[in-house]
């Protein structure tokens, strides 16, 4: 019944760069990349491990580490640099922004 | 993508604040050539040279890094994308300044030093590709009052086309200041002081800044008629 969540892959979104949250103020619109989706088919036996020490196993040796028991849809690479021209008139450049590549890591 | 469709018109989009400038960089940004190549020049030409106090006359950017930027966005883009950065219509003057910007002008245009008129044009046709770019400026964009348009064969395709050619070579045009609608174009040198040479110098430069050919071909393109005109 669950909605089967896509694979991990690249996504994009129409922006201004001020919506980017970098404290930019231009009206420019960039395409924004990202990653998003799951990771369940990339799974290694080290995830399977991590995933049972952490519901019992570092207990029960005593310790309380945190650890990600899964892998991440995450870029691998970046796009080039960007450059805009701001609300005020000046040039600015920015680098890895938006994603070029989406891996399970 | 729905804008991107009738971005040639200016004020489309109902309800945002019309500039079609920045219209005309989103259709950049959204295309992997054009960003790639405008960020290119933009960051070269923006990029301050690193400070050697050595050299107390230096100039703030790499100038002849930023100029070979320039020429290969022009040449590289299509004009379908590059033209709209240069020569959009503006309602006001936020608009007007970007667009004059457009060729990051502090470092492509302007120079510490403003040189003759004349001698910018000698320094220019020393310079094989300058010459020929030049020759074509005049060619194309020579005013004539045999036409409807002032321009040779009503052709404001061929004059634009002469104009972006000359940007990014050692007579870089731009506009000469942020009016919207008054358009004024010029090159960053002056006939003052010139001499004997003066009417010379004034010929040449007006060839820029008192050219009814070139504003009627900039003006058509921001107002998007050049679809009847141009091809």
């Amino acid at each position: 019944r669950a909605r089967r969540q896509k694979p991990c892959s690249l996504r994009e979104l129409e922006l201004t760069v001020s919506e980017l949250g970098l404290g930019y103020e231009s009206d420019e619109t960039v395409l924004l990349r990202y990653c998003s989706g799951k990771c369940t088919a990339h799974r290694h036996n080290y995830d399977i491990t991590m995933e049972h020490m952490m519901r019992t196993g570092f207990k029960k040796k005593g310790r309380k580490d945190k650890v990600s028991n899964g892998p991440c849809c995450r870029p691998t690479a970046f796009e080039n640099d960007f450059s805009f021209l701001d609300n005020k008139s000046r040039y600015h450049t920015i680098q890895n922004v938006s994603a070029k590549n989406c891996g399970c890591v | 993508s729905d804008s991107s469709l009738s971005k040639m018109s200016p004020c489309s989009e109902a309800g945002k604040p019309c500039n079609p400038c920045l219209d005309a960089a989103k259709a950049c940004n959204l295309n992997e050539t054009c960003k790639r190549l405008r960020s290119a020049y933009n960051s070269i030409c923006s990029k301050a040279t690193p400070p050697q106090p050595s050299l107390a006359n230096q100039e703030p950017c790499s100038r002849k890094r930023c100029q070979k930027a320039l020429r290969q966005f022009f040449e590289r883009v299509p004009w379908e994308l590059s033209y709209p950065l240069l020569f959009c219509s503006c309602p006001d003057q936020a608009c007007a300044e970007r667009r004059r910007r457009t060729i990051v002008p502090s470092c492509s245009h302007q120079e510490r030093h403003k040189p003759s008129c004349l001698e910018l044009r000698h320094i220019c046709r020393s310079d094989a590709l300058c010459r020929s770019r030049l020759a074509d400026f005049h060619m194309n964009c020579q005013m004539t009052s045999h036409t409807v348009t002032s321009c040779p064969h009503d052709n404001y395709h061929g004059c634009l086309m002469s104009y972006v050619g000359l940007i990014g070579s050692d007579v870089t045009p731009n506009y000469s200041d942020s009016s919207p609608s008054n358009i004024t174009i010029s090159l960053w040198c002056t006939c003052r002081g010139t001499g004997s040479q003066e009417r010379e110098c004034d010929a040449f430069h007006r060839d820029f800044t008192h050219n009814t050919c070139l504003k009627n071909a900039i003006q058509s393109f921001g107002y998007g008629s050049e679809g009847g005109t141009l091809l």
